[in-house]
């Protein structure tokens, strides 16, 4: 009596096993009824706002999948291809590359439709018990962390190195890494724009593109600029713990994080809704959603969802609350007129 | 003591001498260090898990309660374009449109005063669309209901909010509009951005099926391994090989299966991104040699007498195997199967290569659905902006050690009832 017990435990288990692993490769994908979002940690937030929302307007469909992978990840996911195991829509904090759309076009992923869905801004930001930041310029931010600045090697170790005018604080600066598209934003927004203020720079980029790119975008890699990971919780505990550095955030985090975190204002403009929606703050960068032409029709709920998306960006509305900042109108009534139409991205005007 | 060879008229051991007290001394004093240094060990790692249970229950049981508002919503005032019989007729599709959103707003507004609805949770109308499916007739008037309340009012009543926020939540509860109350959502509902909505049952369900894909294919798999291996190989260099190629494989780190779990099941069978069956499979791969490896030490450790005994009776090799060696073997193989399966629980590598990342708001239906696992889902919180998510991060460890702890305790009874001393 003692031993049927395990047997017949034993029996139920490999039985149901074998069963189970017959009918394992079977059943591969089939088509999908969900939405699946994938891409860039700082549209995360907003793209899996919506897909919550979704299903309590729309009952039909069921709430999209988002995945967080950073833009360049999401990006090349997005391009693998087209059928149910490749994702409808890539979220990007940054534009299309042009390699990116090519690796799109070659997959067949050639009708890509692109909503510039709103704008956030990249800040420098210090623990509100930090050495209190005046003001910092691009050239600064550069010099202090370019790996090469205009050339030469970095040698600076304090702010003060950099420009007199500031506070002398040892230079310790945490992250996103080259993966995130924070990253490719801060390197575009705000090295290169420190970088080319200085003429010879600016000439260099007509003789030699390429290194005048590495020059202006590289960071120094000798511990000063530290790679913190996509998680912007982390580099706030980080600050808390060491008031001396400085951290690279999107304005959304900040916002919701006011009571930890200052921003400093870049060329004396405070990263605030108002100097970033107008683009005043030079830190200020578009946000994208790229949905799948071919998709359009084959997965249900897609076209509904991109019209959520495009009725939920305005001033005021839900995804405002959520801290994305809104284009201006122009802009607004330009993109939503591209939601609505579905236009597909004309491959000319990709860099 | 110079002299080995111990003589019958011999003196007798000299006990009180000094240099042999000092010996003796010494001995005591090597036996204290010892069992103090022991009891330290014990002291030092039992600190550690109470400072870790400590800081989890303490943060993590502010996480299963939530704070509610009372709100008083007129429903014939708020002329909604809805009639009781349209929900009774059809409920899902009579709402479809129908700004109730706003409707719980405006109330919010007409009661708290000017930012009235901020201080509501983004999903407060769920509530009163629930009342009104649950009864069509509340919409013919006017009802009260306890709605969840916004993320800074429920930090507040836990007290560590900002001064605004407390400010409003001493003038509510002064009037009794407040109240906080056990989560039940948090552990039916399923992942969601607003921290005052969110539940852990969609990665709690994701994370069973996992478990039960890796259990049914590394079990039987495992267990027959350990079985031919030690009853019926042959003791040569390729059972050899075979032994530490599994040891080895016992060792590899988790992100390597994840790795091929991508090359190999998404990418070359094309299964589902993010299911369950995808995650069980790629687990199932890393515990199956932790079971194999326990199995045959459980194997090892039926004495052969009992083998011999039902070999001498006339019994087939297959009936002394299964009549025999596997019920005796069975208390350890299913002590290493659990230590295995609960290992694979808290494992977080593999499934975020497999892409049991994603912002998944339903519970998975089944072994194909997409979803989340319980490990990262903690994950995925810690990484959230809203600080009301720190203590749902700790609510869910919370959860994720339960589960732990139910599978040791299962563990632990199966030993017992099926164990047998000889």
């Amino acid at each position: 009596m003692r031993r049927k017990g395990p047997r017949a435990l034993l029996a139920t288990l490999l039985l149901t096993g074998v069963a189970l692993s017959g009918c394992d490769m079977s059943d591969s994908a089939a088509s999908r009824d969900q939405i699946l979002a994938v891409g860039s940690s700082t549209v995360y937030p907003f793209t899996t706002a919506m897909a919550e929302m979704f299903p309590r307007k729309y009952p039909d469909f069921k709430a999209p999948i988002v995945e967080s992978n950073g833009t360049g990840a999401g990006l090349k996911l997005f391009c693998g291809g087209i059928g149910a195991r490749f994702p409808d829509i890539a979220d990007a904090s940054r534009r299309i590359k042009k390699s990116e759309f090519d690796d799109c076009r070659k997959n067949g992923v050639g009708e890509i439709v692109e909503i510039q869905i709103g704008i956030d801004g990249i800040a420098m930001a210090e623990s509100v018990h930090g050495p209190h930041f005046a003001t910092l310029s691009e050239a600064d931010i550069y010099k202090a962390l370019a790996a090469d600045p205009y050339g030469r090697p970095n040698r600076a170790r304090t702010w003060r190195d950099v420009n007199a005018a500031l506070p002398p604080v040892p230079i310790q600066v945490y992250g996103p890494p080259p993966s995130s598209g924070t990253r490719d934003a801060f390197a575009e927004l705000i090295l290169t724009k420190g970088c080319e203020s200085d003429p010879a720079m600016q000439a260099l980029k007509k003789a030699d593109a390429d290194k005048q790119h590495a020059i202006c975008t590289k960071i120094r890699e000798d511990g000063l600029f530290i790679e913190a990971g996509e998680n912007d919780n982390l580099i706030a505990q980080k600050l808390a713990a060491n008031p001396q550095a400085l951290g690279i955030f999107g304005y959304s985090f900040l916002e919701e994080n006011t009571a930890r975190l200052r921003g400093i204002p870049l060329q004396g403009v405070a990263p605030t809704y108002q100097t970033i929606a107008s683009y005043r703050y030079p830190g200020a960068r578009p946000l994208f959603i790229y949905v799948k032409g071919a998709h359009l029709n084959a997965v249900p709920g897609l076209r509904e969802f991109v019209a959520e998306y495009a009725g939920s960006w305005n001033p005021g509305g839900y995804l405002d609350r959520r801290g994305l900042i809104a284009s201006p109108d122009d802009v607004r009534a330009k993109t939503l007129a591209q939601a609505r139409a579905l236009v597909p991205l004309d491959p000319a005007t990709v860099e | 003591m110079s002299d080995l060879v111990v003589l019958p008229d011999r003196a007798p051991t000299e006990w009180r001498g000094t240099a042999m007290r000092r010996r003796i001394a010494r001995r005591y004093a090597a036996e204290r260090r010892f069992r103090a240094l022991g009891l330290l060990a014990v002291l030092v790692s039992a600190g550690f898990l109470a400072f870790l249970l400590v800081a989890m229950l303490g943060e993590g049981a502010r996480g299963f309660r939530q704070t509610e508002l009372s709100l008083t919503i007129d429903f014939p005032a708020a002329h909604l374009p809805l009639t009781a019989q349209a929900v009774a007729r059809e409920p899902r599709r009579a709402m479809i449109g129908v700004d109730l959103e706003g409707a719980v707003a405006n109330a919010a507004e007409r009661q708290y005063g000017a930012g009235g609805a901020r201080l509501l949770s983004d999903g407060a109308w769920l509530t009163a669309r629930d009342a009104i499916l649950r009864d069509p007739d509340v919409l013919g008037r006017s009802i009260t209901l306890w709605v969840p309340a916004a993320t800074s009012i429920d930090i507040a009543a836990k007290d560590a909010g900002e001064p605004a926020a407390e400010a409003a939540y001493a003038k509510l509860s002064g009037r009794g509009l407040v109240r906080t109350v056990f989560a039940w959502h948090f552990l039916t509902s399923a992942d969601s951005t607003d921290p005052t909505l969110v539940g852990i049952w969609g990665a709690l369900k994701g994370s069973l099926l996992t478990m039960a894909v890796t259990l049914l294919l590394a079990f039987p798999i495992g267990v027959l391994s350990a079985l031919y291996l030690e009853e019926y190989a042959p003791k040569n260099r390729w059972t050899d090989l075979i032994e530490v190629s599994i040891n080895n494989l016992a060792a590899v780190p988790s992100i390597i299966f994840g790795l091929l779990g991508l090359a190999v099941f998404l990418q070359t069978f094309h299964l589902p991104r993010s299911a369950p069956l995808v995650g069980g499979i790629t687990l199932a791969l890393m515990t199956m040699p932790v079971i194999v490896i326990a199995g045959r030490n459980a194997i090892k450790g039926v004495p052969p007498s009992i083998r011999d005994a039902a070999l001498g009776i006339g019994a087939s090799r297959v009936q002394v195997v299964f009549h025999h060696v596997l019920p005796l073997a069975l208390p350890g193989i299913l002590t290493g199967t659990i230590i295995g399966m609960a290992r694979a629980l808290g494992e977080t590598a593999p499934l975020l290569m497999i892409g049991m990342r994603a912002f998944v708001a339903t519970p998975p239906g089944g072994f194909t659905d997409p979803s989340s696992a319980l490990p990262v889902q903690i994950f995925l919180w810690s990484d959230e902006v809203s600080a009301g998510f720190i203590e749902k991060t700790s609510a869910a460890i919370v959860v994720l050690l339960a589960v732990l702890m139910a599978m040791n305790g299962v563990a632990i009874y199966l030993r017992n009832k099926f164990e047998r001393r000889w």
